[in-house]
């Protein structure tokens, strides 16, 4: 062996041991990395099992809502208004459907509906899991449901699908009082503060169903499920909890008489309510035009509802207790009971009226001025004839203070409380409140307290609470909240009435006072005055008509003959009958003309089938008492 | 869930014959690569071809192949279905030890070092080019093994750190939006949990839920629920280890542990320096595969989509493994051989 080879195989002994050292380096790290990762599993594993144990569990549970039926409304006497129904929705689950070409022209043909629409509503699901099902069409009728599940082994993934929904009896019947219902707004979800609501939850929208949803929801049940990560449900695991049926609710509403005043309204807007003056009740409530608030319960309403929020008459709007109207005539009431109890006149109050009055630089009018005035009147025959003159003097007597004061009494200029959302305070201006309110003409003119004298001028008020103020002079001088709610079911056929006592306040009238007034009105409709046309033998009907000008119709023009949405407001407020009142209301016509004309014939017509209601109820009650002999 | 009656319900027979044909695979892979490593003219031309067939499928890859998951990465004629970049890896594993066994190397010097670079360099970038990164990041730990114990000098490892520190924030410039997100979301898992820290979040809890002794075969809700994307490639250690609980995953680990240290006893055992550079060349894949997969699933590494050698399912994958170990088997015996 020579050095070369030697040093060579030296060399190559080297060279093999650092081969030899960085394998083992490699291996080193290899094995390094293998318990690092050792390491790993045991703290995943081992440590935190009971963190990821918990993940891995709300990872593939879900609850499941169970969605409560809605209590039902009933009126006074249990008569369902609205309860809910069974409604059939054809479905299609999109999984089953192989050829989706060939499919949709034999559906067109089944659903009897075009392709294009069944291709819209499929594609509004694009993006959402496959096995969630597309409503095709909502709400067919048993016959087509049952002709669809025949149907069904030919045209696979189409199928029926049981839905409890809403359902109002006489549809558009007290549509604003009752309400409708809706799909739940994010906005809701958003402010509830209980943060129970849930995307896509059936809620109370307006009317008693928004006012009482807390009690008319029920409570949801839930049940616990597997799913897997698409949401797919694999099994159930848990029984949960059933849902608990919203609680009935009993509206103090009289069928009957809504019926009546319904048609007696036919195609007039405007709205009226009548109440029990001892308490308040709402017995009846319209407001038109009218809806239906079935319509609201459909998928596919988005039509209709544009429809309805953009009708320039403005059909969902609640006049009763969103709308506020001049009160016209109807407040030379409220003057009169001020000036009396203020001793600013005595019944006997004569004055003079030739047709118009000169203050200051302007010429104010009585209606009478085509046939030159009333010539003299009292108080009394001022209310009869709602002589404008008279209370033109007596409003510049008083001032706009005591005006105000006592208009706030009556409750004007604030919300009445009753239970129906949104109420509108309405309007009693005075000096003060033409500060705050009017900047551009702060000052008040003595003008505005003549205007205001005749229930003109910023003066507005609601129907509700007209309602309540002519309750208030057919009992006495009370205000009663006026409601809806008679009773609440607590549990099942156990009802609860509402114990809340609905008095507002009690102002304080003298008898003597409460006598002119009710006498006069008792004039407006029995002595050939203003309102001669709710005129029922016997009944001792007391009333004021109001007309609340629209458009200022000079002297020569013929109000009668005015394009129709140019006419004055129509009122129609009082009580009946004269001793111990048993029902009071506000009648309000919209571009009705004369109250007399247009709005007592409608209480006319509630009134009669009122009293004779009445008088079969007290007819049972004799023959009662006359059947068991004490 | 009847995790007992589906597994009486287990076709043993089937199971049983898929394992045995694997291990005639095995046998057939053996024999077929039987003397390579003994390095006559003849195997190395034979190499040189496989090399280049290898670099022909991944172009024509390029041009023909089918698209999956947003990359052209498999190549097919009828039923037939490759990842071409699997034979790629085999071949220039094979194309290494060819080059670093060659004759009495000593050193690695620039040449060499560019050599290196080079036979690596054209697969991965035919490869990125497809675009399937994770395929390509597992030829990093095939070029880091035969760079080191090719015996690259501590200075030169030194002086390529540095250069590759400073070339990161540039390549970061280079990465496609969806390879920022996934380093991104590996940094900060909660930060988008549906989108694609969902995976990562999503394994972990696989993985932790396990436990002990697991939720039992069949029974793990993670996987069988399909919350675990890619369950049964990228994340099928997850699967594993949440059926199988800590004991089972560390059976698992220990397996990959006999595996890579009788690979590396071959390498130290080996008769020559292609024996050496095949063996390394092998268990670096391997490794290399098995630790990026894992690491992925225990969340030590971001998401690189990286199958786990031997476990995921992937023929092209299964057959490229299989013939590796075949060379490594055939190295070790002939270490003897003289």
């Amino acid at each position: 062996m020579g050095f070369e080879q030697d040093y060579k195989g030296l060399q190559d002994y080297y060279e093999a041991r650092r081969l030899n050292t960085r394998i083992h380096v490699i291996q080193v790290l290899f094995g390094a990395v293998l318990v690092l990762y050792l390491f790993a599993f045991w703290y995943l594993q081992i440590v935190k099992v009971d963190y990821y144990r918990r993940l891995s569990d709300n990872n593939r549970l879900r609850r499941v809502t169970i969605k409560p039926l809605r209590g039902v409304i009933t009126d006074a006497e249990h008569r369902v208004l609205a309860n809910n129904r069974v409604a059939f929705n054809v479905r299609l689950d999109r999984e089953k459907v192989t050829d989706m070409k060939t499919f949709f022209p034999r559906l067109a043909g089944i659903l009897e509906m075009p392709e294009s629409t069944l291709r819209d509503r499929i594609a509004r699901y694009r993006g959402r899991p496959v096995f969630e099902p597309v409503v095709l069409k909502e709400d067919v009728d048993l016959a087509e449901a049952a002709y669809i599940e025949s149907r069904r082994l030919e045209l696979r993934g189409l199928s029926v699908e049981v839905e409890s929904r809403r359902n109002y009896l006489y549809g558009p019947l007290a549509a604003h009082a009752l309400g409708y219902v809706g799909e739940v707004s994010e906005d809701q979800i958003k402010t509830d503060p209980s943060g129970e609501y849930e995307l896509g939850e059936i809620v109370g929208k307006d009317g008693v169903e928004r006012q009482y949803d807390e009690d008319l929801k029920g409570d949801k049940g839930w049940k616990q499920v597997v799913v897997n990560s698409l949401g797919r449900e694999i099994q159930e695991i848990e029984a949960g909890r059933k849902p608990d049926p919203g609680r009935a609710l009993r509206l103090s509403l009289d069928l009957d008489l809504q019926r009546a005043l319904e048609a007696a309204y036919a195609d007039e807007a405007g709205s009226a309510v009548f109440l029990d003056p001892a308490s308040g009740a709402i017995l009846a409530i319209i407001s038109r035009p009218a809806y239906d608030p079935n319509v609201f319960a459909h998928r596919f309403s988005q039509d209709i509802w544009g429809g309805l929020v953009n009708d320039p008459r403005r059909p969902l709007q609640n006049r009763v207790s969103m709308s506020k109207f001049a009160p016209g005539s109807v407040f030379k009431i409220v003057m009169s009971i001020a000036a009396l109890e203020d001793g600013i006149a005595t019944p006997a109050r004569g004055d003079h009226c030739t047709g118009t009055w000169r203050f200051g630089e302007k010429v104010y009018q009585c209606w009478a001025v085509r046939k030159g005035g009333h010539g003299y009147l009292t108080m009394r025959e001022a209310i009869i004839q709602s002589c404008n003159i008279y209370f033109y003097h007596l409003g510049n007597d008083m001032g706009i203070d005591r005006i105000s004061k006592w208009a706030h009494r009556f409750g004007f200029g604030e919300p009445t409380g009753v239970d129906l959302p949104h109420e509108e305070s309405g309007t009693v201006p005075d000096p003060d409140w033409k500060r705050r309110t009017v900047l551009r003409d702060p000052i008040w003119h003595p003008g505005e307290t003549i205007s205001v004298s005749i229930g003109q001028g910023a003066l507005e008020v609601t129907p509700i609470q007209m309602a309540m103020f002519a309750a208030a002079i057919g009992n006495g001088g009370t205000l009663y909240r006026p409601h809806l709610l008679l009773s609440r079911e607590v549990r099942e056929g156990i009802e609860e009435d509402e114990r809340q006592d609905h008095v507002i306040r009690r102002v304080e009238l003298r008898p003597r006072t409460l006598e002119v007034i009710r006498d006069a009105m008792w004039g407006v409709v029995n002595e050939d005055g203003t309102g001669g046309r709710a005129k029922i033998a016997g009944r001792d009907i007391c009333a004021k008509t109001g007309t609340a000008q629209v458009f200022r119709a000079s002297r020569d023009i013929d109000a009668d003959k005015l394009p129709k949405d140019k006419r004055d407001h129509a009122w129609f407020v009082g009580f009946a009958p004269k001793d111990n009142p048993r029902i009071a209301w506000a009648v309000f016509v919209q571009n009705g003309g004369h109250g007399g004309t247009t709005a007592a014939p409608i209480a006319r017509a509630v009134l009669e089938r009122f009293f004779q209601k009445l008088d079969s109820r007290q007819g049972v009650q004799q023959l009662a008492s006359v059947a068991v002999p004490q | 869930m009847p995790a007992w009656r589906s597994l009486n319900n287990f076709d043993w027979i089937l199971f049983l014959a898929i394992l045995a044909t694997c291990s005639v695979g095995l046998a057939v892979i053996y024999s077929a690569t039987t003397g390579t490593p003994s390095a006559g003219a003849f195997h190395r031309q034979m190499t040189y071809a496989f090399y280049g067939i290898g670099l022909l499928f991944l172009a024509l890859t390029l041009v023909f192949g089918r698209v999956v998951n947003a990359s052209k990465s498999w190549l097919g004629a009828g039923g037939v279905q490759f990842q071409p970049s699997e034979i790629a890896k085999a071949a220039t594993i094979l194309m290494l030890a060819a080059y670093m066994g060659r004759e009495r190397v000593r050193g690695l010097g620039v040449v060499h070092f560019a050599a290196i670079c080079l036979i690596i360099g054209l697969p991965v970038l035919l490869i990125m080019r497809q675009p399937d990164l994770g395929t390509a990041v597992t030829f990093a730990p095939l070029f880091a093994g035969v760079v080191f114990i090719g015996g690259i000098r501590v200075r030169t490892l030194l002086i390529l750190g540095l250069i590759a520190t400073l070339a990161l924030p540039m390549a970061w410039g280079h990465l496609k939006p969806y390879q920022k997100e996934r380093v991104k979301t590996f940094l900060e898992p909660t930060r988008d949990p549906k989108g694609s820290g969902y995976q990562l979040i999503q394994s972990l809890i696989a993985v932790g839920s396990g436990g002990l002794l697991g939720k039992g075969f069949l029974a793990g809700t993670q996987g069988q629920l399909q919350f675990l994307p890619e369950q049964h490639t990228d994340f099928v250690f997850a699967v594993l280890a949440e059926e199988r609980g800590f004991i089972g995953a560390m059976l698992a680990l220990g397996l990959y542990f006999v595996i890579i240290y009788r690979c590396i006893a071959t390498a130290r055992a080996a008769r020559d320096r292609l024996g050496v550079f095949l063996a390394i060349g092998v268990v670096c894949v391997f490794a290399g595969q098995a630790l990026l997969n894992i690491g992925v699933v225990v969340g030590l590494l971001p998401t690189t989509g990286v199958p786990l050698p031997l476990m995921s399912y992937g023929g092209s994958s299964l057959a490229s493994t299989l013939l590796g170990m075949g060379l490594v088997l055939n190295v070790w015996m002939r270490r003897l051989v003289n």
